[in-house]
């Protein structure tokens, strides 16, 4: 179950001529209990962000203007007025709040663009990434911890979990360094670092996404190239997500295959594949799918290292900066969207639960 | 079905690294079989741009940006930055520097085709001065008026030798008035052209902006119209950003011609066929012992600051620098006029230094270290050279404790002088010895080590001196007396004065260093 959002009820109903109105009546309560939930969450996260951003113990105006710059006091002047940080601690996070419902989370001041501008061209490059990555991953966690569960104890169960606890202990930056090493640099079969090969032109912006931008253009050597470079950055992902996926898979799966109702399955002299497609996956995909949700909010917020040695400037990099030079907007804005993916994230799972296991209906 | 999930996965591997191999195009593809690949050349870099608009830029990734996009009225002649040059103008000073007179020479164009006026110099460096961004620092006190169409009068309330020197800076870039006028150009506060500047370039310099991403790369191609004299080899110089662990594979590999971020250590271990330009870089890595007893009794002690640097190893601590470095012999770095010989650099004695601090009973006390750990100066980790400084103090009977955080947070305590000791680092604003007076008693980095001017006059009248003194012969010997007196007396000890490796493929030529602007793109040729 997701961890920090609403608890769904299981509910036994008894049938209804009413039922399908009084399910959607109740769905749209619960979703507009759960949206007033999210603001509370979202202006709690700038309040954290904020408060801790802040006492942390340093200068931002000195980490952005250098050391020279930092000793004019009419530079500081002029930075902190700019940037609003003339104004008391309170007025700064309720002006914040208030240019916040018009959608500005502000101006950077490590890149002088508005925080919008530049998540906007952030994320869809870790979007690109972490989608690649989550399916590829999801498909093969699901293929290797089908095996495993059905052959659990035999030396192929034993080799695909070695395998995934390898994919999950391994840190992802070594991964990152080794496949660049390897697919790259020693072989030359992979393309180099970014998004594109140098000189190569972005496609006209639609997603942000350049695989899918190059696709819509109807420009294929454009998508060749940004698929090419998204080989070696979705490998590195998949590995550790899929050894995550891998474990939770199996187990889920091992979980439901000592259920009664898939023995009288069996005793019923039902297929195997009917079985397992039918009444095993269901019954497993509702902790499989809470697993993927939080593993894809994962790779959307922790991609820092593996994008710093591709030169992938997505969000991890963006958030790292911000970070290191307190710019302080920057990341509140990174805040504010992690918050909006894994809430989003968690009710989106919520509700698949409905329409995956009968035994849960939301609202009520 | 388990070898079924394994051929799935095997295929998949393989198509995704055939589909990759097929996708990307191989170094041999970028040469032409008639000569030297001149198209495009690629220089991989550590990214630190916040923006390219001249008067508000001062970052080094951001120098090289807007050197190639902007010229400036003086310039350095490739690596040799003791001298200034002509660039769009010459110069005749009064003898007391404190009057300037520029003009320019012949005819230059912007990129849209105007000539390029005593009107647009006015304007750009009061612009760079009234917005109050981050160099304006620079041009604090000076006054600036145009005279007539090709001459400028430049005024200062002081004497000025360094104002030659400030106006080589890229920051001191010259804009075309009217088109950034145009886009919100003001020359104060309320200017509004940063954002279309950032997009646009409006200079006269030999390329001109194609594109620009703070995160990722920017996109420079030739300016058709530049008539100045340089004579740019590439049609576009592409600048990306890029850890130096994948530069250094990057360079090697062939894709990037050009790798400007390795440390010592990527330097020493780069591939045979990759050329390295290295030079002495400007940059002096030092430890301070602050002056003022309320923060720390021992430190304050002059004894105890010559103990300390009798107790250092320095030929030691200069193993951590790699390729190009030296030990500093002063707080000014070679290359710098009144810079001190190798042989008067401060020496290792570690018997005296023990002595020492046994003596003035520094010797058993614990002493906090503190530095930034997220900062590498030209290459060279503060962090493992404080945890040496750490070693070689604890064989003299020094304890000291680090103190280490990142680079946004230290430098406040720096700044506010309350570290015990302190390892940092300097680069100058402007290459002109002037910018280390900023170590004296009293001065801006010597408060920072509590070392306030009534602490020693002798010194701080030759810093007066040295902002002042124009004659150069007469700065020269002023700058070593200085230097030596800092070697003796002041709480600071200039450790290394690290090398810059600008490693390069054997293809390009004409690599140069040049601690300004770090390197010159339209001065790169092609072999």
């Amino acid at each position: 179950m997701s961890q920090d959002s609403e608890q769904p009820r299981a509910i036994e109903e008894p049938p209804s001529p009413t039922r399908g109105r009084r399910s959607y009546t109740g769905l749209l309560r619960y979703l507009g209990r759960r949206l007033v939930l999210t603001v509370v969450l979202l202006i709690g996260i700038t309040l954290v962000t904020f408060t801790l951003t802040n006492l942390v113990p340093g200068d931002p105006v000195a980490a952005a203007v250098g050391q020279s710059a930092a000793d004019d006091p009419a530079i500081v002047e002029r930075f902190r007025k700019e940037f609003g940080l003339d104004k008391p601690l309170y007025a700064q996070y309720f002006g914040y709040l208030g240019r916040l419902i018009h959608g500005d989370l502000g101006t950077s001041w490590q890149t002088r663009n508005p925080v919008v501008e530049d998540l906007g061209k952030a994320i869809p490059a870790t979007m690109e990434i972490a989608l690649s990555a989550i399916t590829m991953a999801l498909i093969l966690g699901l293929v290797l911890g089908s095996v495993a569960a059905h052959r659990r104890g035999l030396i192929s169960d034993q080799v695909i979990r070695l395998i995934s606890l390898l994919g999950i202990s391994v840190p992802t930056f070594w991964t990152a360094i080794l496949f660049f090493s390897i697919f790259y640099y020693r072989l030359g079969i992979a393309p180099g670092s970014g998004r594109l090969s140098p000189g190569a032109s972005a496609p006209p912006r639609v997603t942000g996404m350049y695989t899918i931008d190059s696709l819509i253009a109807g420009d294929m050597r454009t998508f060749v190239d940004a698929a090419a470079h998204l080989v070696l950055p979705t490998g590195v992902l998949t590995l550790f997500t899929v050894g995550l996926l891998t474990r939770f898979s199996r187990m889920a799966l091992l979980e439901v295959l000592d259920k009664d109702f898939v023995r009288a399955a069996h005793a019923k002299g039902l297929p195997t594949r009917s079985i397992f497609f039918k009444y095993v996956l269901r019954a497993a995909a509702v902790p499989i799918l809470t697993m993927v949700g939080l593993a894809f909010g994962s790779l959307l917020s922790g991609t820092v290292l593996v994008e710093s040695i591709f030169a992938w400037p997505g969000l991890g990099s963006y958030a790292y900066k911000a970070a290191s030079q307190l710019d302080l907007l920057a990341v509140m804005g990174v805040g504010l969207f992690v918050g909006v993916v894994y809430l989003t994230i968690n009710l989106l799972i919520d509700i698949a639960y409905g329409f995956i296991d009968p035994r849960v209906k939301v609202g009520s | 079905m388990f070898r079924r999930s394994l051929a799935v996965f095997s295929a998949l591997a393989v198509a995704a690294f055939t589909f990759a191999g097929c996708a990307q195009p191989t170094p041999e593809e970028t040469t032409t079989p008639e000569g030297p690949n001149t198209e495009q050349i690629v220089i991989d870099t550590t990214f630190d741009i916040a923006t390219i608009d001249p008067g508000r830029e001062y970052e080094p990734t951001g120098q090289i940006v807007v050197k190639a996009l902007y010229d400036t009225l003086l310039s350095f002649a490739d690596d040799d930055t003791t001298k200034v040059v002509p660039d769009l103008a010459g110069y005749v000073a009064n003898d007391d520097l404190t009057e300037y007179t520029f003009s320019l020479v012949g005819e230059r164009l912007f990129s849209d085709g105007t000539p390029l006026t005593a009107d647009d110099v006015v304007f750009s460096l009061n612009r760079m001065i009234g917005m109050k961004g981050n160099p304006s620092f620079l041009l604090d006190g000076v006054t600036i008026e145009k005279v007539d169409d090709q001459t400028i009068k430049m005024t200062t309330e002081e004497p000025s030798p360094a104002l030659p020197a400030v106006l080589a800076t890229p920051s001191a870039g010259i804009l075309n008035s009217k088109v950034v006028k145009e886009n919100g150009g003001t020359t104060d506060e309320t200017d509004g052209a940063e954002k279309y500047l950032n997009a646009n370039s409006a200079g006269s310099g030999p390329y001109v902006l194609e594109s620009l991403d703070v995160a990722s790369s920017a996109v420079l191609v030739k300016n058709e119209k530049y008539n100045g004299p340089q004579d740019p080899t590439y049609d576009k110089v592409i600048l990306r950003n890029v850890e130096p662990a994948t530069q250094k594979m990057n360079v090697e590999r062939g894709d990037a011609q050009i790798a400007m971020g390795l440390s010592g250590d990527q330097v020493a271990a780069l591939d045979k066929t990759v050329n390295v330009a290295s030079t002495p870089s400007a940059t002096v890595v030092f430890l301070f012992l602050n002056q003022n007893p309320e923060i720390n009794e021992w430190t304050a002690k002059p004894e105890c600051v010559a103990a300390v640097k009798k107790a250092l190893d320095y030929d030691s601590l200069l193993e951590l620098a790699g390729l190009g470095a030296s030990q500093a012999t002063g707080v000014i770095p070679s290359g710098f006029l009144g810079a001190l010989p190798k042989e008067e650099a401060l020496k290792f004695d570690l018997a005296a230094g023990t002595k020492g601090a046994e003596d003035c009973g520094m010797a058993g006390q614990t002493i906090k270290l503190g530095f930034p750990n997220d900062i590498d100066p030209a290459g060279t980790s503060l962090t493992t050279v404080a945890q040496r400084v750490q070693q070689q103090l604890a064989t003299a009977g020094i304890v000291v404790e680090l103190a280490p955080a990142p680079f946004a947070t230290e430098i406040d305590a720096y700044r506010d002088g309350k570290a015990h000791m302190g390892l940092w680092y300097w680069n100058p604003d402007y290459m002109d010895p002037a910018n280390y007076l900023a170590f004296g008693p009293g001065q801006k980095v010597g408060l920072r080590a509590g070392w306030t001017a009534e602490m020693n006059a002798p010194i701080g009248e030759k810093v007066a001196a040295g902002y002042t003194t124009g004659d150069l012969d007469a700065r020269k010997t002023l700058f070593e007396e200085w230097g030596r007196a800092m070697n003796a007396e002041s709480p600071f000890i200039p450790l290394i004065q690290p090398g810059s490796n600008v490693a390069h493929q054997a293809s390009v030529t004409n690599v140069y260093y040049n601690p300004t602007w770090l390197i010159n793109v339209a001065g790169l040729g092609a072999a």
